[in-house]
């Protein structure tokens, strides 16, 4: 399948489960459109760290879009609003994200806020599963801690009733970053 | 378990609407949810997948259980080897010891409840916190049971819920499904971020890599694997599989098959330890993993009950059950519900606590269609009958009934023609006769019971056996005890089609009852001597084929005389001979109109168009695979137009002597057949299986409704 409908077809599948998709074009794009993006949803985002964030200066455009921008201390994320991480890789017929959260400060940024974003390089979109298993695998060895995110956290535990954001957060705002320049190989 | 406790709970959970409403909403819903979610996927190819991995693996657990320990300690976590329940809950608890936890979150996971780990830590000073919603619910409720493998508080309404929470807070908490959930958030996420200890279970355990794979859709197991410094994950040895991509199949079927969602929300793979919040600062987190055996290895080792290790525990075998439907989780008793929790159970806990819990599958097959992991739970269960059997002995009455007359062919059909003399004229308490013949009961409420044939057919084939012209075939009939003595006019009907194809017939008088009875009560001794007697005489008989028109003997004769016979050097080959000459009437007649390439004939339309509903007779379609068969042969006959009911191919409880054992369940399933049938607006129910029309009669015959009931040879046998 061409990138192009990989993307399409993980835009459509990840909205099918619940996330909603905010397409950036470029990186340069990125801090202004997140700011935009986040405002009805507090003002204190945890950030974790991640070569697309250096790149795009992401913590700086927060900040100055009046953002208080956390990144580490004992209590990281517990209280943030809005948690950001990079995801390594999206798989289209699932619209699930992957990544290695061997790092406790991704696992806690993703977890622990009611609205987590993830930033992907729709370079990173895959068909299935299998495709990115083998990615990971190629790499060397296996991540101590590896993640997949479908939508957001839920429950049918009363009355089957689905209701979102149980323990896990309760919006799950998915970037796809285009890609304009750079690297796509990435970490 | 007692006897008396296991009727309590069921009468308990039969009696409560809100239960049953709940699994009946769901299981209907799910249903039409599975398939829509399964659209584009092979599930044919899938389960073969899943079936190879999980099977090779249960043939090598030890080798992969030292593969997996080797990775996960080249990682630095730790790796327990469990023998038993009481080794994994003392490991553990020493574990949360030496650390001085005194709370602990936990994800969802069977093999802790299985160990009962919960009160061994209770009791102990440590307070084990259930973080996956419904199992934190059923924690704040002293004495609740779980009702279902994957969503076990389905059965409780939103006002009890709001209840609990009430208590718990000590403060009024509104029925509002969605503040509820935030409050169960709030609450637990303090326990998340103070307790000492995270205990999980596991999906997968993937021995390559020494990873363990967990699903949930909270999210409660990212947060109990990552917030506290400490995780131990409770495996079963059946959870390991040998790659990495294994998992694929797994993660594939898992959720669609349980839940009908594509995948969970969150799928965790742990590898080792990892960073995590220590004190102030970042450390390394402890792993240990306890693997657990507690009677795995001793199923690996069963050639029989092997197969049930595949279980991926999604519980769409509960939830296509027509049983589970109406009893619940809350009835089998331990963990594992339903009929792989029966198997399991005899192995995670002992075969009497078993034995109970088995006895409540009708056999209808419904499970074996869906399993993910192709588990032929129904004949599983069966070999597990006759397991508890050969320990307790059959219970008295079936004794007498199975060895002292089913058995005994001539004095079974001398008694049989003794109760046709006695049983007077039609009144109520008439005697009747079951698939296991001879069950004088008075179990009529809900169903009407047919009575004995005056002359049975095997008295009445001398007038039916007449040379034919030019016969294309020779065929020897074999009607079984109900068209024999219950309804020999199907056996006449059967005649007469098969004459008017040009098919000789005969009726082996040696023949005797298949042993449906003995096998589906667990007597093997009783069906063994019963399949010899039936292959001598059905050989004397010199046919091309034989034919029944029910498909409980067929199966019999087709499937279960080469399983009770195999081994035996004199019999063995005389089984699958006699297996691959048998027919079922309605396929032979498919087969002869096919090769014919008859026409449907013009003849008969004048007495206008009659409608038919169709009912799949479990054997018929699951074992068979005739569903598609019958339906042609219908449709071909003209005067007859075909109309489909709602669930054709779900069970009408007849299932038998399990409809003397169980009536309770019986008859609630027959109910909701009848209510299909009638509003089919069909004025006749064809079917294939004589119990199914005893039972059905039955059942219409109480509702005063005028829907007449036929075999498809009366049908057939009815053009002019
Ligand atoms: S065979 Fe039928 S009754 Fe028995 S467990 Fe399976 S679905 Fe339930
Ligand atoms: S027996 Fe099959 S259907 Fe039932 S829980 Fe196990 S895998 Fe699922």
């Amino acid at each position: 399948m061409a990138q192009e409908d990989l993307i399409a077809a993980f835009t459509r599948q990840a909205g099918v489960m619940g996330a909603q998709i905010l397409p950036v074009e470029g990186r340069r794009e990125l801090g202004k459109a997140l700011a935009e993006a986040l405002k009805p949803c507090g003002r204190r985002a945890a950030l974790f760290a991640s070569p697309l964030v250096r790149e795009t200066n992401l913590e700086e455009a927060l900040t100055a879009a009046g953002f208080t921008v956390e990144k580490d201390g004992p209590d990281f994320a517990r209280e943030a609003d809005v948690g950001i991480v990079e995801f390594d890789y999206g798989i289209a017929e699932t619209g699930t994200l992957a990544m290695d959260a061997t790092a406790l400060k991704a696992r806690l940024a993703a977890m622990l806020p009611l609205t987590c974003v993830a930033l992907l390089r729709t370079k990173r979109i895959r068909a299935n599963l299998t495709e990115v298993i083998e990615a990971y695998l190629e790499r060397g060895s296996w991540p101590g801690y590896f993640t997949l995110v479908t939508g957001p956290s839920r429950t049918a535990d009363i009355e089957r009733s689905l209701t979102i954001g149980v323990h896990g957060p309760e919006r799950l705002l998915i970037v796809l970053v285009g890609d304009e320049g750079g690297d796509d190989r990435g970490r | 378990m007692a006897a008396k406790e296991f009727r309590e709970r069921l009468h308990k959970a039969l009696n409560n609407a809100s239960l049953r409403g709940a699994l009946e909403r769901f299981a209907d819903s799910y249903i039409i949810s599975r398939e829509e979610v399964y659209r584009g996927k092979d599930f044919a190819a899938l389960r073969e997948k899943i079936a190879a991995i999980k099977g090779d693996a249960a043939g090598r657990y030890e080798e992969l259980a030292a593969q997996f320990t080797r990775a996960v300690e080249a990682r630095g976590g730790k790796v327990f080897r469990a023998h038993d329940a009481a080794a994994a809950r003392e490991y553990i608890y020493q574990v949360a010891k030496e650390h001085g936890v005194t709370d602990v979150v936990k994800s969802k996971s069977f093999a802790s409840e299985e160990i009962h780990l919960n009160e061994y830590l209770q009791e102990r000073g440590i307070t084990p916190h259930e973080t996956d919603l419904a199992e934190w619910i059923l924690q704040l409720m002293p004495g609740e049971r779980p009702s279902h493998m994957v969503m076990p508080a389905i059965h409780l309404p939103k006002e009890e819920v709001a209840r609990v929470f009430s208590r718990y807070l000590g403060e009024p908490v509104e029925p509002d499904i969605k503040n509820m959930v935030r409050i169960a958030r709030r609450e637990l996420r303090k326990k998340f971020l103070t307790a000492g200890m995270g205990i999980s279970g596991a999906n997968i355990a993937v021995a390559e890599t020494g990873t363990i794979v967990i699903c949930t859709n909270e999210g409660n197991a990212r947060l109990a694997t990552t917030v506290p410094p400490v995780h131990v994950a409770i495996v079963g040895y059946e959870k390991l599989v040998p790659k990495l991509k294994d998992i694929v199949p797994i993660l594939e079927a898992l959720p669609r098959s349980g839940t009908a969602q594509p995948i969970t929300s969150y799928v965790t793979m742990i590898t080792g330890p990892v960073p995590a919040r220590k004190g102030d600062g970042e450390g390394i987190k402890e792993l240990h993993v306890v693997l657990l055996d507690n009677g795995r290895t001793r199923m690996a080792a069963d050639p029989v009950f092997k197969e049930a290790l595949q279980c991926i525990r999604c519980a769409s075998c509960t939830n296509v059950c027509p049983v589970f439907q109406l009893v619940s989780g809350q009835v089998y008793g331990y963990i594992y519900s339903g009929g792989i929790g029966s198997i399991l159970t005899a192995f995670f806990n002992s075969l009497e606590d078993a034995a109970d819990p088995q006895s409540l599958c009708i056999g209808c097959r419904r499970c074996a269609e869906v399993c993910p992991a192709k588990i032929n739970i129904p004949d599983l269960v069966l070999k597990l009958r006759e397991r508890v059997v050969e320990k307790q002995g059959l219970s008295r009455a079936y004794r007498i009934a199975l060895h002292g007359v089913v058995a005994k062919p001539r004095l079974m059909h001398t008694m049989l023609r003794a109760a046709s003399r006695l049983q007077g004229p039609v009144t109520h308490g008439r005697p009747f006769i079951r698939h296991l013949p001879l069950y004088f009961s008075s179990f009529t409420e809900g169903r009407s019971l047919p009575a004995i044939a005056r002359v049975p057919l095997r008295d009445r084939v001398k007038n039916l056996e007449g040379a034919l012209r030019k016969s294309r075939l020779r065929a020897a009939f074999y009607s079984g005890c109900v068209i024999d003595f219950v309804y020999p006019e199907i056996g006449e009907a059967v005649y007469k089609v098969l004459g008017r194809e040009g098919v000789e017939v005969t009726f082996p008088q040696g023949q005797a009852c298949c042993g449906a009875p003995a096998i589906y009560a667990g007597d093997r001794e009783t069906a063994v001597s019963l399949a010899k007697l039936n292959i001598a005489a059905l050989e004397e008989a010199k046919a091309d084929v034989i034919v029944t028109a029910c498909p409980t003997c067929a199966v019999a004769l087709k499937k279960n005389f080469i399983e009770l016979l195999a081994g035996d050097p004199a019999w063995e080959g005389r089984a699958k001979d006699l297996a691959a000459r048998v027919k079922d009437f309605t396929q032979l007649v498919h087969e002869l109109k096919k090769s014919e390439g008859s026409a449907p004939e013009g003849k008969g339309r004048d007495r206008g168009i009659v409608k038919v509903t169709y009912h799949d007779s479990c054997h018929f379609k699951r074992h068979l695979g005739l569903d598609r068969a019958a339906r042609e042969v219908l449709t071909s006959q003209p005067g007859i137009e075909l109309v489909e009911m709602r669930e054709s191919d779900r069970c009408c409880g007849f299932g038998g002597s399990y409809s003397v054992k169980y009536p309770e369940i019986s008859r609630p399933i027959l109910e909701r057949k009848l209510k299909n049938i009638m509003a089919s607006g069909a004025e006749i129910v064809a079917t294939d299986c004589p119990g199914c029309i005893l039972q059905l009669r039955g059942g219409l015959d109480q509702t005063g409704s005028d829907i007449q009931v036929k075999h498809t040879a009366e049908i057939l046998a009815n053009k002019d």
